[in-house]
């Protein structure tokens, strides 16, 4: 186990809203000082340094997320400059797995939470809407090469036969992954212990 | 025919003979058919009735059909002349299967869950094969069994090794009809393939030791045994993978053989298979690893045809194997001169494999949990048990053994038939009810959405990147990233066609799929009816209003007055003129015109592309269109400006394009500066068009012709009469005389299709749509602006005969109609829900997809509402 020296108060507050175990803060505590070089705050810039995120064709989505105040917290909205360690945590809490004992309820909640994000992630201006090309920005990265409209089909199956077409819209961004679990897909994998050596 | 007893040897020739009996010369393949012809035509006995089926699997039913024929062969011949010969299964049943398996191996889902099957197929293999042959030998030692069985520690873990392993045949079998979810049956499944590894060397490496003795094993010969595991299992691997890649490059230069492309894929697969049997290597790897890593390349380099050729072969081929190895599995059990019972031996296999295999389960599972993010349960553990089926692998196996240095053969013999048919028959029996009564997570069938299809690409580098950030890597999406980093960057680039690799949008063959089930569906409920409808109705108002004094119906007298096929149109022509141009033009709208003439042709190297795919391909095109028609009226200004910039965009990349010149229609002079739209011909090769002129030569199943005509928002896409399709002619002001030509078969008759879609030309599609679109938009004006319903500013607007405004007018027609994407889902649905609707309602229903809103659906159900309509209109 780790050294638990740390502020033993806060760290439990932190694992009560992020859900994670204090090991796994330990953890991501470890990284976070690493990319940002022991400072408070994390830029945009230390996320440059990671280097297998280079080729990432929708990195910058990626990365703007960690900096968007909506997925923060709640209410605000907006583009944060630097992160600290407690909002690092909170973006890493959409990436958390299922737990075997979670009922529906929480389950639910969960699922809404995971897909709230990736909403964020698509509606890159903010409106609450998703327009074709913030869709394609996603699924296809910035470079899509095939300015054609077929997702739309897609998009489409889920509006009622008289809504206007202007954007998916949260709910129906819901109604779109219904019947996709996907909670069991949106997750990785957290350490308990430190059992990895940090080669950069 | 001569009586067989004729030809007793080779006789002296007595003379020249009118006839010869030569069953020696047939006879081996005359049998082999025969034998296969037998087991598939059970198969349909089995298959009659869908009661037993689906109770019992296909495996136990052959193998109680193959106990069966043995007895009546054992009557017969009074001995046993048929058996599973070891080399028969190994060098041509298995492949098919393992081929099959591996081809089709759903290869996310097994890399998803590869560490867990390495586990059960290594670990768990190996702990089966010690425990198991451990404890018989205890068992001996402690005198329960017969002392006639000579046998020691060596013997019994030799016997341990070929009984443990999960059989990939069996498992297939039975797991294929059980449907339980998909990674319950990979890991079942993907553990039976790569275990081969694992027992292939533990059953070489105890045979010799059996050979050699327990006195002469030396501690270097541990050593080679578990040196020779890795180079077996790593080694297969390995020319799995270079015959893979083989496989791949060949197949991208087959583009002039396209008839010997299946072949490619069956021949380097089983020269994978033969090179590692050659050397001793695990061929069921090599097999398994050729089929799972090549298909991504081959199947995007072969053509269609060759796609479904390989499919359905490898399918067949694996199918017919099965049959044979459980049949031969029935009757080998009849020959009694093999068999020596020993009841505790028996029994006490039995109970060992079955405890062994469920503690070594439980025990592996405890530890993978640990690292799996979804665990295993309970229940999924119970499954696993239980179905480790054990198979023809084990019976081939314990067949080759040596009689000579094992003595006990004979014992392990009878053991092995009774533990291969416990588990397929009872096991196999039992494993239904039993998933269901455990509630295990069944299989869902559904296919994945396009939405789903979309975001798996997405999820796989958001998650990626996250685990990028954490700074630790999962194996999954750390590697699937890196790997498909590399396979982009070189692999793809070295072992695809350059189209293949450009063209590979999976998402666009769905949808074009989907387009043409759509569209054929439609036209088989009698989409005719709408053409019908449609044609039909511009003329019926302009009949009945004639006594109003709207401004539209003003103009199109005044348009009609300067057309005389407009006069003969309104004329009254008798009911069955009409029925006749109606009929006419369902039978032209709908019915296949060949437009080239194939020459009847015999060639052993190309398949000319066959009629009904043709047909698909014009009835989708023709539907499409008119569907497109209806479905822009709801959006086309969202859309033509798009299109048009699209248009010019694909202008840019095709190289040949080129303007042929506006054919002045005799019969439009009145629409000359209509015509101004240019036709642009779009020629677009399939294959790298930059390389040579020889590539854009069409391939038998690729060739895309495509015509498109530029597009402006002015000019209402006027059709040039060489290019004037099934869609109503798009004037709006006046009704044009392309009307009559449209309602009169006489005068139409000139019209003809001019795009030519194929199923490459994907992409273009929807700019033909856009343009589809543009051109209707007059037509579904006409339509859509009875005079019942009109209002004041479309009046003013009809009034006003300047062209430019059309396109406004039309959408303002129907504000509230703007739900741009509805049609495919609209259309799909109506078009599949009511398939099997009476003919009566699918009038009614047909013409729901025509009429984009519902207002318009109430409007126009069909023609003969319409008329009351008018009338009412008139009257008030």
């Amino acid at each position: 186990m780790g050294s638990a020296h740390s502020v033993p108060a806060e760290m439990r507050e932190l694992a009560d809203r992020t859900g994670f175990t204090s090991e796994q803060i330990e953890h991501l505590h470890r990284r976070f000082k690493q990319l940002s070089r022991d400072q408070l705050t994390i830029r945009k810039e230390n996320f440059d340094s990671i280097p297998d995120l280079e080729f990432n064709p929708i990195r910058g989505k990626i990365v703007h997320a960690f900096f968007d105040k909506r997925n923060l917290r709640q209410e605000s909205d907006g583009l944060a400059d630097e992160i600290n360690f407690e909002d690092f945590l909170t973006i890493m809490s959409y990436f958390r797995p299922i737990e075997m004992n979670m009922d529906e309820e929480q389950l639910d909640r969960f699922r809404k939470e995971k897909l709230k994000f990736l909403f964020h992630m698509y509606d890159s201006d903010h409106d609450g809407k998703i327009t074709l090309q913030e869709y394609r920005n996603v699924t296809y990265g910035p470079s899509c090469p095939v300015t054609t409209e077929f997702p739309a089909p897609a998009l489409t199956r889920c509006l009622g036969p008289d809504q206007v077409y202007e954007g998916i819209t949260f709910d129906d961004f819901l109604k779109m992954w219904q019947g996709i679990d996907i909670e069991t897909k949106m997750h990785v994998r957290f350490l308990n212990m430190e059992t990895i050596a940090h080669c950069y | 025919m001569q009586p067989p007893a004729a030809s007793p040897g080779p006789a002296a020739p007595a003379g020249a003979e009118l006839l010869r009996w030569q069953w020696r010369e047939v006879q081996a393949p005359c049998l082999v058919a025969a034998w296969i012809l037998v087991a598939s035509l059970a198969k349909i006995v089995f298959h009659l009735s869908r009661k037993v089926t689906s109770i019992v699997p296909e495996s136990c039913l052959l193998i109680l059909l193959g106990l069966g024929l043995g007895g009546i062969v054992l009557a017969v011949a009074k001995k046993a002349e048929y058996q599973l010969e070891p080399n028969m299964f190994f060098l041509f049943l298995l492949p098919p299967i393992v081929l099959d398996s591996g081809y089709f191996m759903p290869s996310r889902l097994f890399f998803d869950n590869i560490g867990a099957i390495l586990t059960y197929a290594v670990v768990g293999t190996l702990w089966n094969s010690f425990t198991t042959g451990t404890a018989l030998w205890g068992l001996h030692r402690a005198g329960l069994m017969d002392p006639g069985i000579e046998a020691g520690l060596m013997d019994f873990l030799l016997f341990g090794s070929l009984i443990s392993a999960v059989d990939p045949v069996a498992v297939l079998a039975v797991f294929e009809e059980v449907h339980v979810n998909e990674t319950l049956f990979i890991i079942v499944f993907g553990e039976s393939l790569l275990n081969d590894a694992v027992t292939v060397v533990l059953y070489k490496v105890f045979n010799s030791f059996v050979e050699l003795g327990p006195a002469h094993i030396h501690a270097t010969d541990y050593m080679k045994g578990v040196a020779s595991f890795f180079l077996v299992s790593l080694g297969g691997t390995a020319v799995g993978l270079l015959f893979a890649f083989l496989l791949a490059l060949i197949t991208r230069f087959t583009k002039r053989v396209r008839i010997i492309e299946p072949l490619f894929v069956f021949l380097l697969a089983y020269i994978a298979y033969l090179a590692a049997e050659m050397v001793s290597l695990s061929s069921i790897l090599a097999v398994t690893f050729c089929g799972i890593c090549c298909k991504k390349y081959v199947e995007a380099n072969i053509s269609q045809k060759s796609r479904t050729t390989v499919k359905y072969t490898m399918k067949t081929l694996a199918s017919s194997s099965e049959t044979i190895i459980f049949m031969f599995l029935g009757i080998s059990a009849v020959d009694t001169s093999k068999w020596a019972w020993d009841t505790a031996l028996v029994l006490g296999t039995l109970f060992f494999i079955l405890l062994f295999r469920a503690v070594g389960v439980v025990l592996q599972t405890c530890v993978l949990n640990r690292f799996r993010l979804i665990p295993l349960d309970r229940i999924d553990q119970v499954v696993m048990s239980y179905g480790g089926l054990r198979g023809a692998v084990a019976f081939a196996l314990v067949i080759l053994l040596d009689r000579a240095k094992v003595k006990a053969k004979d014992y392990f013999v009878a053991t092995t038939i009774v533990v291969v048919f416990f588990t397929v028959i009872v096991q196999g029996l039992t494993i239904k009810p039993l998933v269901t009564w455990l509630k295990v997570k069944r299989s869902d069938h559904h296919k994945p959405t396009l939405n789903e299809e979309l975001h798996e690409h997405a999820f796989d580098h958001i998650l990626a990147a996250v685990e990028d950030i954490v700074g630790h890597h999962g194996f999954n999406h750390y590697w699937r990233d890196k790997w498909e980093q590399f396979d982009k960057k070189y692999l793809s680039q070295l072992l695809m066609r350059k189209s293949a690799y450009r063209l590979r949008d999976e998402i666009w063959d769905v949808y074009y799929k989907l387009n043409i089930r759509d569209a054929i569906s439609f036209v088989d409920q009698g989409g005719h009816v709408l053409s019908a409808a449609k044609l039909a109705l511009p003329s019926m108002p302009s009949r009945t209003s004639m006594s109003e004094s709207s401004v539209t119906n003003l103009l199109r007298e005044s348009g009609s007055g300067a057309c005389l096929d407009l006069q003969v149109i309104d004329t009254v022509r008798s009911r069955r003129d009409k029925e006749d141009a109606a009929m006419h033009h369902v039978l032209r709208g709908s019915l296949y015109k060949p437009r080239r003439r194939y020459k009847a042709s015999y060639s052993r190297h190309f398949i000319s592309p066959d009629k009904q795919e043709r047909q698909d391909k014009e009835i989708f095109r023709q539907n499409m269109k008119r569907r497109l028609e209806t479905f822009k009226s709801t959006k086309h200004n969202v859309c033509s400006s798009k299109s048009k910039a699209r248009l010019k965009e694909k202008g840019r990349k095709k190289k040949n394009i080129s303007l042929p010149s506006d054919t002045p229609n005799g019969k439009t002079h009145r629409h000359v500066p209509w015509q101004e739209a240019a036709p642009v011909l779009v020629m677009v090769s399939s294959e790298e068009e930059e390389s040579d002129s020889s590539e854009t030569e069409r391939e038998d199943d690729e060739g895309i012709v495509f015509i498109a005509r530029a597009t402006d928002e002015v000019l209402q896409g006027k059709t040039t009469p060489g290019s004037l399709d099934v869609c109503p002619s798009p004037c709006i002001i006046p009704p044009s005389p392309t009307l009559a030509e449209k309602e009169l078969p006489w005068k139409g008759d000139q019209a003809d299709l001019a795009v030519y879609v194929s199923s490459e030309t994907t992409k273009i599609v929807p700019v033909d749509m856009q343009k589809a679109w543009n051109q209707s938009i007059s037509s579904l004006e006409s339509i859509a602006s009875p005079p019942g319903i009109e209002s004041g500013p479309q009046h003013r607007r009809f009034a006003c005969p300047v062209l430019e405004e059309q396109p406004q007018s039309a959408s303002q027609a129907m504000p509230e109609q703007s739900s741009c994407f509805q049609f495919p889902s609209h259309v799909s649905k109506s078009g599949r829900s009511q398939s099997d609707s009476s003919p009566d309602g699918a009038e009614q229903q047909e013409l729901q997809p025509l009429m984009a809103t519902e207002e318009q659906g109430r409007m126009l159900p069909a023609a003969e509402p319409r008329w009351l309509m008018f009338n009412r209109a008139s009257h008030l």
